[in-house]
């Protein structure tokens, strides 16, 4: 039976990692003489740097490839073909679907997809639902508003082009979407973590259903770091009685990294189809041992219409060098994404990851999901405030719960803050990806 | 254990499907039915070869 069957493909994931590091050797020397003939962008900018196709001759050749960074795309959507710019590299008759980044960082950055790539994107999630435990009998909801965000679009694809029965639950408002998986018994969904737990919320509090007995078995989280936050994982698991995957991706990449269903603290990169490197962030310096954290620069090397060749996603990451139990040769990522190098801050001269306040958050029992940073200053003096709320009945337990939380904010983030408890619903409420994070210094 | 399956022999019966849709493509020059049709099997190919395809006859350097 094709259900038994652990691996998407039961060659490519195994493959011995020497094979792997040719077969990346062999595409990227593929991808990047493309890219070289058919993108004037990446052409002015190779030949500035004094590199052509016939220079990559061995792996350590990649690193002296220039790298792309998203600010380099914005400026060239300005030009033609209208609206991608020149680094198109099919006919614009041969785009078959546009997508835009969020513009979480920025002004938006306009994606082109050709018909071979949209295929491609679903591909590289066939993988992703094939290792979480999606098989062609699952019917999957799918919660999402199917808009000019890729999100949750080339999951969709994928889980038809694995076989299951797919639920667009488009337009349905959050009540509606959970009436609909009680009707239809769907067994697997998609989301945001911070939806996925506001969806949980809505169903016990406002549907009067206990979401943990509606029949989901496995949820795919994507946009957000928190289905790799330990706190918010489990919180979402309890909360649905399900399991909960991570899944990394974004629109000028495709979907690079999943969690497989051995969940072995982190995320494997998928190294058939993306070569992910490692660099420094103060030094460049390119890091192939474990334990250090650098920033991402991956290449997808497949993508044809517009490339993604070394480009600069600033997702912090570290390699895991133990072998995973599922099997898969894969390599693994520690932890998942552990930041954005625009996310992690400087207060009062230590270094602050919000995940790791997210983290504290969610362990502890008497708090609700929701919480805000304030990072502020005064006079010479930054400041740090958490807005969290307090669940019903705890109101006792204020004391308790305020010692704890300064005691583990003290330990996991260095850092002594200003605390403010709110009644449960106050703190504002997000549907797709959450700003719960605000430093006001940088504020013009 | 599950035998290794055969790349060789897949990915020979993966560019049979490919020259007869190349084929297809252009005798359907005026007939957007089968080209479009056909463009689409290419492109079904094309995710064959990734996972079969690439890896035959790869060498370690």
């Amino acid at each position: 039976m094709i259900s038994e069957q652990p691996y998407w493909n039961p060659v490519l994931e195994t493959l011995p990692l020497e094979k792997l590091y040719a077969l990346q050797l062999k595409k990227f020397k593929s991808i990047f003489r493309w890219t070289y003939e058919n993108s004037r962008f990446h052409r002015s900018l190779y030949d500035e740097a004094g590199i052509t196709p016939s220079d990559i001759r061995e792996f350590k050749d990649i690193r002296h490839v220039p790298i792309v960074e998203k600010s380099m795309m914005r400026c060239i959507q300005c030009k033609d073909p209208y609206p991608y710019g020149d680094c198109l590299c099919v006919p614009l008759e041969e785009v078959s679907n546009f997508r835009q980044t969020s513009g979480t960082t920025g002004q938006p950055v306009y994606q082109a997809d050709s018909m071979q790539d949209w295929d491609w994107w679903a591909e590289s999630w066939a993988f992703i639902l094939w290792a979480q435990g999606y098989r062609p009998s699952d019917r999957v909801f799918i919660p999402f508003g199917y808009n000019i965000f890729v999100a949750f679009w080339a999951g969709h694809y994928a889980a038809e082009k694995i076989g299951c029965e797919v639920v667009p639950g488009g337009v349905l408002d959050t009540q509606s979407r959970i009436l609909k998986i009680q009707e239809l018994k769907a067994t697997a969904m998609m989301g945001t973590p911070t939806y996925m737990l506001g969806m949980a919320d809505t169903a016990k509090n406002k549907v009067g259903i206990d979401p943990g007995t509606l029949g989901i078995r496995r949820i795919t989280c994507a946009g957000e770091p928190g289905a790799s936050v330990p706190a918010t994982k489990k919180r979402m698991e309890e909360a649905w009685n399900a399991k909960v995957f991570d899944h990394a991706g974004a629109t000028e990449i495709g979907a690079w990294s999943y969690e497989c269903l051995d969940q072995p603290g982190g995320m494997h990169v998928n190294d058939a189809l993306f070569l992910v490197e490692i660099e420094d962030i103060e030094t460049g310096e390119i890091i192939d041992e474990p334990g250090r954290r650098g920033k991402m620069i991956i290449t997808a090397l497949d993508r044809m219409a517009m490339p993604c060749v070394r480009f600069d996603s600033k997702d912090v990451i570290e390699w895991d060098t133990n072998p995973c139990s599922c099997g898969r040769t894969f390599r693994l990522i520690k932890g998942g994404v552990l930041g954005r190098v625009d996310d992690i801050t400087k207060v009062r001269g230590v270094l602050l990851s919000p995940v790791a306040i997210e983290d504290v958050v969610r362990s502890i029992d008497g708090l609700g999901d929701e919480y805000e940073v304030v990072v502020d200053k005064l006079g010479e003096t930054d400041t740090i405030s958490l807005k969290v709320e307090l669940l019903p009945g705890n109101e006792n337990n204020a004391g308790r719960i305020e010692d704890q939380l300064r005691h583990q904010l003290r330990l996991k983030t260095n850092l002594a803050y200003s605390i403010e408890f709110h009644d449960l619903g106050k703190l504002p409420r997000y549907e797709v990806k959450a700003r719960r994070f605000k430093d006001l210094r940088k504020t013009p | 254990m599950t035998a290794q399956p055969d790349m060789e022999k897949l990915d020979e019966q993966i560019q049979r499907i490919k020259q007869a849709a190349l084929a297809l493509s252009e005798m359907g020059d005026q007939f957007p039915a089968v080209k479009r049709n056909a463009a689409r099997v290419l492109v079904s190919v094309k995710m064959l070869e990734i996972n079969v395809s690439d890896i035959v006859g790869l060498t370690i350097p």
